[in-house]
């Protein structure tokens, strides 16, 4: 069980510095210009890219920083944490689905760094998963 | 100590995102808006230095001839690199006409393709557009039309047939205009013009240099590029 809380938080770890960058991306419009490698301007500077005045980031940075809280809270042996662990990573994942399918479909544009936080957020769900079962 | 210490761990995370955050945030030049959400022009809003420290850059040559619009003598000759897909060419391009109306003579304008792809599926089709309207000498114009009505096809799925509705509104030669997009000489020179990007450092679009010196992209909303071309001038003049 240690195990799961040790890679639930090092995940969250890898989202909240992604997330973060995002953050900073989009806040100072450092993602403005399109480039190559990048559809990141489209994706950010997208209507979905902000939630009640907050970037959609920032949010996803918070929701980060809340899974890794929680991690090491039921790490040292906070019982409730691990409880609130699980159904916060379903969430986060049905978000992170939900911003794929905007991005494929809607957008028809993909961000590199969102990407990332979606395939970390399944990792999580994964290990949230495997944790169940075992 | 134990019972406080994921307190402290979460607490020196916090502490640490916090931190690189603002770090970064502030190491970052100042908060750029895109060139057509510019805020109202102000005394602060002054371009930054960093423009007149560039270096002189030659690169290698691109397509020639170029597309230019105002005459070769001209003291300030700028050059775009432009996706007629990216949304911050699209916003450019108002203010880029706009400068041109304001210098008139003294400002000459270059159009390089430098398509995205496959960050824009439909960018390189657009470029070929305007290429092959080119190659009839309606450059201008079909550049002007495709940024113009950029929100009515980027998001369509098939956007040749929208291409050639405004090469017919243009009146160039349709039949001629279909042979030419798909054709050798519309590739090579939208290649030559990639090349030219690349050979400058080219990364991004729009890029733009002002005698050979980027623009930072910062500098690109119309109150900061005016003065950056008024400082340009008044170099030149000297």
């Amino acid at each position: 069980m240690k195990k799961f809380y040790i890679g639930a938080a090092l995940l969250s770890l890898l989202g909240l510095a992604d997330a973060l960058y995002l953050t900073i991306e989009h806040v100072t419009g450092q993602t403005v210009r399109c480039t190559i490698l990048s559809g990141c301007s489209e994706v950010l500077s997208s209507q979905y890219a902000v939630v009640g005045g907050i970037p959609l980031a920032a949010v996803g940075a918070a929701a980060y920083f809340t899974v890794f809280s929680l991690a090491i809270l039921a790490l040292f042996g906070y019982r409730f944490a691990g409880k609130i662990l699980t159904p916060l990573v379903v969430a986060m994942f049905f978000v992170s689905v939900w911003l794929f399918y905007l991005q494929a479909f809607v957008i028809r544009q993909f961000c590199q760094y969102c990407l990332i936080s979606a395939a970390i957020t399944t990792c999580l769900l994964s290990l949230v998963i495997i944790r169940r079962f075992l | 100590m134990k019972r406080l210490l994921p307190f402290i761990i979460i607490l020196v995370v916090l502490g640490v995102a916090l931190s690189s955050a603002w770090y970064l945030t502030r190491s970052i030049p100042a908060a750029q808006n895109p060139p057509g959400n510019q805020p109202p022009a102000s005394p602060g809003s002054q371009p930054s230095p960093a423009q007149s420290q560039q270096p002189v850059l030659t690169g290698v040559p691109g397509a020639e001839p170029a597309h230019t619009a105002g005459p070769a003598t001209a003291p300030v000759k700028l050059e775009e690199f432009g996706d007629f897909e990216c949304p911050p060419c699209g916003m450019f391009h108002p203010i880029l006409k706009q400068m041109q109306e304001e210098f008139g003579d003294k400002l000459q304008v270059t159009f390089r393709e430098f398509p995205l792809v496959p960050t824009h599926q439909h960018a390189l089709a657009a470029a070929s557009a305007a290429e092959a309207a080119g190659l009839q000498g309606k450059f201008w114009e079909m550049h002007h039309m495709i940024y113009d009505h950029q929100k009515d096809w980027a998001k369509e799925f098939d956007v040749r047939p929208i291409f050639e509705g405004y090469a017919k509104q243009l009146e160039v030669d349709v039949e001629r205009y279909k042979r030419d997009v798909d054709s050798d000489a519309v590739a090579r020179r939208i290649m030559q013009d990639g090349n030219r990007g690349h050979s400058l450092g080219v990364k991004g679009t729009p890029t733009v240099f002002l005698n050979g010196r980027e623009v930072p992209f910062e500098d690109l909303p119309a109150e900061k590029l005016r003065v950056v071309i008024q400082n340009e001038l008044r170099t030149a003049g000297k």
